[in-house]
Order: C-alpha cells, then sequence, then structure tokens
C-alpha cells in the first residue's frame, strides 16, 4: 500500500515538473497563448481546466471496465464536454466579467487535447487512486505554466498584475504612473503569445537538458 | 445581404482574425504538422472542409433544432432553454465530420490519408473547427445560413494559409543553425510570433 501512495505522489509531481503539459508536452497549447494576456484571466482557465480533468479522469476511471475500445474516444469526448458545460455555467453565474474575456476559450476545453491525452494514457488503465493523482498533477502543472506566461505578459504589457476575487478582479501590484509609455503593448497582443511561450520552451529545454547532464554526471 | 459584406465577413476572418495567429485556434496541428508544405496544404484543405461543413450544420441545429424545439417546450420567450445541448451537439456533429472525412481519403488519396497518420483522427479535438462553430454562434454578422457559411470557409482558408506559410518557412529553417534548447518547438513559436506581428499588419482592413 505504502508504495502505491509513493507512485500516486510521483505520478503527481511529474504531471508539475518532468511532464509539464505545456512546457514539456506542448499539449493544449490554444488556451496558452490566447488566456495568458493577464494573471486573472490564466489563473481562472488554470482552475476550469483541473476541474475538467480531475472530473474526466475520475468518470473515465469508474467506468474503464464498461468502455468498449472502439467507442472510447467518444465516452471520453461527451464526459469531458458535460464537465464543460458545468464549468461554463458555473463561471458565467459566480465570475461573468472573467467568463466574457475568457469567451469561447472556456467552451474550448472541450477540444483540449491535454485533457483526451491523460483519459487515454492514465484514466482507462489505471485505479481512481492514481487517476486522480495524475489529474490533480497535470491540472496544476497547466495552471502554473498559464500562471508564468501570464505573470510575464501582463507585468510587461499592462504593467500590472491582478488575481481573480469573486465577481472582480483584485490589483495586486501596478506599475506607476510614470512608467505608462514604457508598456510594451505587443506583449498583450496575439504576437506577444507566440513569442513568449517560444523564450519559455526554449528555456525549459535548456533547464532540464541542464538537469540531465548534471544527473548523468 | 449585400455581396460586400460577406467579402468583408471572408477577409476579416481570413486574414485580420486569422484564426491561428491573431485567434490561436488549432495551435496543435500548426506545430504538429507544418514540417513539408504539401502535407500542411492538405491539412489545410481537410480542416477548410470539415470546418465548413460543421459550421453549417452547427447553424442548422442551433437555429433548426434546439432554438425552436426549446421556444415550443417552454414558450417562445425561453427559446435558449435547451443551449446546454450545444456543446455536446458540436462536438457530435464535428466528430462525425472527421470520420467522413477520413473513410473520403482512405478510400480516394490512400498516400495523404498514411501520410496524416494520427492527425487525421485529431482534427476532431482541433480547436479551430470547435472554435469557428462557437463563433458562429456568438457573433452578430453570423446569424444568417450564407454569412455562416462564408465565415467557416473563410476561417479554414485562413488556416490553409497560415499553416502553409509556417511549413514554407520550417522547410528553410531545417537548414539554419539553431540554439539547442530552441530546436522543434521553441523557434516554430518565435516564427509563429513574427509571422502573428505580419498579419497583425492587416488589422483595420474592413470594420
Amino acid at each position: 500500500m505504502a508504495d502505491e501512495n509513493g507512485s500516486n505522489l510521483r505520478q503527481f509531481r511529474e504531471g508539475i515538473l518532468d511532464n509539464n503539459p505545456v512546457l514539456v508536452q506542448l499539449l493544449g497549447m490554444c488556451p496558452v497563448l490566447a488566456v495568458t494576456n493577464s494573471l486573472e484571466n490564466a489563473l481562472v482557465m488554470g482552475a476550469a481546466a483541473t476541474f475538467v480533468v480531475v472530473m474526466s479522469n475520475l468518470i473515465t476511471s469508474l467506468l474503464r471496465h464498461l468502455i468498449k475500445p472502439h467507442v472510447r474516444i467518444l465516452i471520453f469526448t461527451l464526459t469531458i464536454a458535460t464537465f464543460v458545460t458545468i464549468a461554463d455555467m458555473a463561471l458565467k453565474a459566480y465570475m461573468f466579467e472573467v467568463s466574457k474575456k475568457l469567451g469561447a476559450f472556456v467552451p474550448l476545453i472541450i477540444v483540449n487535447c491535454m485533457i483526451i491525452c491523460r483519459a487515454e494514457v492514465v484514466a482507462i488503465k489505471n485505479g481512481v487512486g492514481r487517476s486522480l493523482a495524475d489529474a490533480f498533477g497535470i491540472g496544476i502543472g497547466f495552471t502554473v505554466a498559464l500562471a508564468i506566461l501570464g505573470v510575464i505578459r501582463e507585468l510587461m504589457g499592462s504593467g500590472t498584475l491582478t488575481l481573480p476575487w469573486g465577481a472582480q478582479s483584485w490589483v495586486l501590484f501596478q506599475l506607476s504612473e510614470g512608467f505608462e509609455p514604457h508598456k510594451w503593448i505587443v506583449m498583450v497582443l496575439p504576437p506577444g503569445a507566440f513569442l513568449t511561450l517560444g523564450v519559455v520552451v526554449g528555456i525549459t529545454n535548456q533547464i532540464r537538458a541542464r538537469r540531465k547532464q548534471g544527473g548523468a554526471a | 445581404m449585400s455581396i460586400g459584406a460577406l467579402i468583408g465577413i471572408f477577409l476579416g476572418v481570413a486574414l485580420v482574425n486569422n484564426l491561428v495567429l491573431a485567434g490561436f485556434l488549432g495551435i496543435c496541428p500548426f506545430l504538429g504538422v507544418s514540417r513539408k508544405v504539401d502535407m500542411a496544404f492538405g491539412m489545410g484543405c481537410a480542416v477548410t472542409f470539415v470546418i465548413t461543413v460543421s459550421g453549417v450544420v452547427t447553424w442548422l441545429i442551433v437555429h433548426g433544432l434546439l432554438a425552436p424545439i426549446g421556444s415550443a417546450i417552454f414558450g417562445p420567450e425561453h427559446a435558449g432553454a435547451l443551449f446546454f445541448l450545444k456543446y455536446v451537439a458540436f462536438i457530435m456533429v464535428i466528430a462525425s465530420m472527421v470520420q467522413l472525412v477520413e473513410m473520403y481519403l482512405r478510400k480516394f488519396f490512400p498516400p495523404l490519408y498514411t501520410a496524416f497518420g494520427v492527425f487525421l483522427p485529431l482534427i476532431t479535438t482541433n480547436c479551430a473547427i470547435l472554435g469557428t462553430c462557437l463563433y458562429i454562434d456568438m457573433k452578430p454578422e453570423t446569424q444568417y445560413l450564407l454569412n455562416a457559411a462564408v465565415y467557416a470557409f473563410g476561417g479554414g482558408i485562413g488556416f490553409t494559409l497560415a499553416i502553409t506559410i509556417m511549413a514554407g518557412i520550417r522547410e528553410h529553417i531545417r537548414f539554419s543553425d539553431v540554439p539547442k534548447a530552441f530546436q522543434g518547438a521553441g523557434i516554430t513559436l518565435l516564427v509563429a510570433g513574427i509571422l502573428a506581428l505580419a498579419f497583425s499588419g492587416f488589422a483595420g482592413i474592413g470594420k
């Protein structure tokens, strides 16, 4: 049993670090690029995706003996679509402003390959405990990656940092007035998203190569 | 509806609000299938077909099925009562369209079918398609069927344009000396950033 727990913990940690869905596996990139123009949007998106991946892994893992192999993708997609509908309604009810800013990207969680990948790779083959550990790891890893991009882009592009706080946002940090002309607006526009993610992925690769080298030596 | 408005919709979604470079939709195939120009173009054509058909069918589902049935059951003031079924209905339509394209390609273009490999079924989870269907559902200018069809087709053409340009650039990058950490996804994203910068020059056309 202790061994089981150990492997669950490892599965959880792998999702955040070595197997980060965004920075290492490059899955589910669309929301990563689209909603990271502010930290607030990034965190809400991360939370919604985490909820969906946890619930979809839970249901898939519970049903894994009943699902026939040739209809599995359809079952995954329908499960995910159901929970995305729930998440979308909840966001519209409790965080209307943010949900308006996220727009189509909340329903687009349905086609986030990261989530379907977890159902296919882990949940269909493993028990509930392991699937949940994996889902939480992947969800948090996704949120962390979004938050990194969100901080960089919002700080450089609009000079602020905002956190989601119930129905409104809470400004954590704001550059003083004199810095207004130094805002780098391209960072909150589409090109900034691609450039930031490219640089962050490059840095991640560099760190991983370094660590691998260190481990081998 | 004038022809000018339709052209405006088409150019708007194909160039100004390009699905990939301004709307961040369909990034996975944009990064995954953009190594060779001919494959990228084939992928673009498949996506254009699926997008156009799905756009029209989902428009019909919302306006011809969910809205009338909702107002028939709950009264005209609650016509949107069944709209919570939208997402599930959309994804079912897209999945069956992709199945159709897959069967067609396997029968008539076997080499293309094998070249696509796993990316063909993955069109189902291509957010460009679901995203376009959702935008058609949200935007006021696509409340007529013809506009919706033009919007969807324009989106597909924009996707094809972006992925083909990208593949053309990547064929050249193969021969250049990229730092090790940036090889693969890193440099592709940086190139996409510069492309997006170029496409933002279209902003202001139309509208």
